[in-house]
């Protein structure tokens, strides 16, 4: 359709337009000397200086980091266990396991979120940061998993034979052959998992303790008192070029997987 | 071989056994009444709590309007997302790839962090309001915080990715000279897309319904955050059961049902067009 494209032209960037400009007001708006969230006077560091002096904020960050980390471990070890098992061998319920494997993606967040805490208060679990990070695995496994597995279908056995022929053992062959050679999907499912638990709110909400909070629980929290504010603006860009980071990092090892 | 895969699977089931589907399990167990106020399991099965869900007119009002937000975002997120993926298949010849990222970019950003983004647009005194209002386009600051529209608009503006990108990989498949013998047989631009685009790219059309059907249907963060009590949808009333009003057995057949809703959606849909499509 020729006549229509400028049409299309000018949608397209009206609807760029639109997915960009509430970020880039809320970046803005974060370096405003005044406290107003609608007119920009003056450049300044204010609010920035407010949030680094807040100790809550390091600490949230400091528990992001660290859940988000054994997270990753975990879920990555979990995950490459399945997406092996269902790539290399085939038995009876293989499609069945293959659904159960997909239905933590698919079930809404606060269901499954509210369910695992009536689990814990059912069995007297005392809630912490375990129990988040059991919460962040129960779903991030399967994430890795789907990702392992579409990576892993094209993978090329021959080396492994190979290595077994020249008289290495099966976890020589693992460790020498199988794992390096899976290096760039196990980096990009775990920068996924990463990213999938640094940035969950609902589930650490309703399986974390008194007093351990994330860096999403601090801007929830916040945002859900007192709305909009430019300390919750320099929060939030704070925020936002973390998770910024690990997705250029995600993109990369993409990339590098399509090489 | 046996030992090989049971050694392989036993770890990942046994946690995903444990600490996904045995709470689905209890949350089961509390709906069929059979587990009572000292946390005891009873063996007294009734379906007691689900006919105070289904017969609750209040209950049921607020899964409607929680299905009509969600069609209204779904259809919203096709009218909006296939023009642009569209465009960026069909017209951009170079810099695709680039096109591309650049819509992604805004959904690097976490999905509560956009949230908070768009309040801060959609906020009474926000930088918006305050241009519309000092360029005279408007007289009085859009008081859209807290109704319905705020949190379609904001439904839409988390989860148009899911509608765009399945769009998108399915328009890039599509065989373009379908399109010119199309042209060559007479067919203008308009029957072209009617007749030979559109049905070709309902595979992508429904992927993207599904994949933003049902984050927005189960939605929570959004509701509570852009909608006020007359805004809430299924998620905030399972949370109010259990949170609020510690009402366990209602909350938990609540679950069950939206649960059982969702995963039919699925199975309908996988029946139809397979897996594909679904695990982005």
């Amino acid at each position: 359709m020729k006549g229509t494209t400028p049409f299309l032209k000018i949608f397209t960037i009206l609807v760029f337009l639109f997915l960009y400009s509430p970020i880039i007001v809320m970046v803005v708006f974060s370096f405003n000397e005044s406290k107003s969230i609608g007119v920009f006077t003056n450049f300044s560091f204010r609010w920035y200086e407010k949030v680094i002096n807040n100790p809550e904020v390091w600490k949230a960050l400091f528990n992001s980091f660290w859940v988000g980390a054994v997270v990753t471990i975990v879920s990555l070890v979990l995950g490459l266990m399945m997406a092996m098992a269902v790539t290399r061998y085939s038995f009876s319920g293989k499609s069945i396991l293959e659904s159960l494997i997909l239905i933590p993606v698919i079930i809404p967040e606060i269901a499954e979120a509210l369910s695992l805490l009536i689990m814990y208060i059912f069995l007297n679990i005392p809630l912490g940061p375990v129990t988040v990070i059991i919460g962040h695995i129960a779903f991030d496994v399967s994430f890795v998993t789907i990702v392992m597995r579409a990576r892993m279908a094209g993978y090329d056995k021959s080396i492994e034979e190979a290595a077994r022929t020249l008289g290495a053992n099966e976890f020589q062959t693992f460790f020498r052959i199988t794992l390096p050679t899976l290096y760039p999907a196990i980096l990009a499912a775990g920068l996924l998992a990463f990213t999938l638990s640094f940035d969950d709110l609902i589930k650490t909400l309703f399986t974390t303790g008194p007093g351990f909070k994330t860096l999403p629980l601090i801007v929830w929290s916040s945002a859900a008192r007192g709305g909009v504010s430019p300390e919750l603006n320099s929060l939030s860009s704070f925020a936002l070029s973390i998770s910024f980071l690990f997705a250029v990092f995600r993109l990369r090892a993409e990339r590098r997987l399509e090489r | 071989m046996v030992v090989k895969i049971s050694f392989l699977l036993t770890p990942p089931l046994l946690f995903l056994a444990i600490w996904f589907y045995a709470p689905f399990f209890i949350v089961g167990l509390y709906s069929f009444d059979m587990i009572n106020i000292n946390r005891q399991i009873v063996f007294t099965p009734s379906l007691v709590h689900y006919s105070r869900v289904l017969s609750w007119t209040g209950a049921m009002g607020i899964f409607l309007r929680s299905l009509y937000f969600a069609g209204v975002t779904v259809l919203l997120c096709l009218l909006i997302g296939y023009p642009v993926a569209y465009y960026i298949s069909f017209k951009i010849k170079k810099y695709k790839d680039l096109f591309i990222i650049l819509f992604i970019i805004p959904f690097w950003v976490s999905f509560l962090l956009r949230t908070y983004a768009m309040m801060s647009i959609l906020d009474e005194r926000s930088f918006l309001n305050t241009l519309l209002t000092s360029l005279g386009l408007i007289d009085s600051p859009i008081k859209i915080m807290y109704t319905d529209a705020a949190v379609i608009l904001v439904m839409v503006y988390d989860y148009l990715v899911m509608m765009v990108l399945p769009l998108y990989a399915n328009l890039e498949k599509l065989d373009k000279t379908l399109l010119e013998a199309a042209s060559t047989l007479g067919a203008g631009p308009v029957r072209t897309f009617l007749k030979v685009t559109l049905p070709l790219s309902m595979p992508g059309i429904l992927a993207g319904f599904l994949l933003v059907f049902i984050p927005t249907v189960g939605e929570f963060v959004i509701p509570e955050l852009v909608g006020g009590p007359n805004n809430y949808m299924v998620g905030n009333l399972i949370y109010e059961f259990f949170m609020g009003a510690r009402h366990w057995w209602i909350g938990s057949a609540l679950s069950m049902l939206f649960i059982a809703f969702i995963l039919s959606l699925v199975i309908a849909y996988v029946r139809k067009i397979g897996e594909r499509g679904l695990a982005f």
